[in-house]
């Protein structure tokens, strides 16, 4: 399986991770599991347990460690293979280990790259506050072309729209919207979509369906 | 307890897909590993490691790669050392 890109990539809304919470997601064709520690700090790993090939996105955070949960085979932070619940008094080779790759969270957003990552992480300064992520079946190319063109659906025109790296930042209805570009593969997209500043969520969830029809709108070609 | 085991693998295989496998399941668990005898029907791979590595090793191999398939596993000899 190929791994993650060597540039950052946003993966997630931070908000969507909770500490102690595993994840799966798809990275220009690659199995990431995104995973917090009870500390909250986030890790990435390839989604392949070393021991059956099981997905550790499906695993459980057990404090600082992820239990594969096929056989429970316990991983530390770095990776490690610590614990066999079948041979607990296992002196662990080190060869028993997970790949890694880099994991951060910058801009609300939770980023996974290959190696070390390159470019920098984007500080927005302000506040900014999640309104979701949302999966199309579509060509990232094709769906940015229409949110930067158009923004959401029947919420007005697009006032200015400009790329910031992997991020998409646009105004749209009195609100400056800012979208994490996330190609899942070839012919898939994900977008995850904030807002500057401090929005309730009254009005967040005011603009869901206008997520749901851009999604339509794409996958139809429209 | 580390031992020295011989497991003889009956089946169909692709004698250089099944080597290349056992070999990096062996790396995988730490275990040293020696092909013996590799065939179409028959391969043997010694090694010598911790005895639940060497039944990891045996569960792994007896459900892998795919262009093989393992009918039967036997130990042909079993030596602990420690």
């Amino acid at each position: 399986m190929p791994p993650p890109p060597v540039a950052w990539t946003p993966v997630a809304l931070a908000a969507d991770l909770q500490p102690g919470a595993a994840a799966g997601v798809v990275v220009d064709g690659a199995e990431v599991a995104i995973w917090r520690d009870t500390a909250g700090t986030p890790h990435a790993w390839e989604d392949r347990c070393p021991h059956r090939g099981m997905k550790l996105s499906f695993g459980f955070v057990r404090g600082e460690r992820l239990a594969c949960l096929y056989h429970g085979w316990e991983y530390d932070g770095g990776g490690q293979c610590r614990y066999i619940p079948a041979h607990p008094d296992l002196d662990v080779p080190a060869s028993i280990c997970v790949n890694r790759y880099s994991a951060a969270d910058a801009a609300g957003l939770l980023w996974v790259a290959s190696g070390t990552g390159s470019g920098d992480l984007p500080d927005p300064g302000d506040p900014l506050s999640p309104l979701r992520s949302l999966f199309i079946d579509a060509p990232l190319g094709e769906v940015l072309n229409r949110l930067a063109a158009d923004g959401l659906p029947g919420l007005g025109p697009v006032v200015e729209s400009a790329e910031d790296g992997p991020l998409l930042n646009f105004d749209q209805a009195g609100h400056r919207f800012v979208v994490g570009r996330h190609p899942t593969g070839p012919s898939g997209t994900a977008l995850h979509i904030l807002l500057k500043g401090e929005v309730s969520a009254e009005a967040r969830a005011a603009m869901i369906p206008a997520t749901a029809e851009l999604r339509r709108l794409a996958e139809a070609g429209r | 307890m580390r031992s020295i085991v011989s497991l003889e693998f009956v089946g169909r295989f692709d004698p250089q897909s099944f080597a290349a496998f056992a070999a990096h399941r062996a790396e995988r668990l730490s275990l040293d590993h020696l092909v013996v005898s590799g065939a179409q029907e028959r391969t043997v791979i010694r090694l010598e490691g911790p005895d639940p590595l060497i039944d990891a090793f045996e569960m792994a191999l007896s459900l892998g790669p795919a262009d093989c398939l393992v009918r039967d596993v036997r130990r042909l000899e079993n030596g602990a050392q420690s």
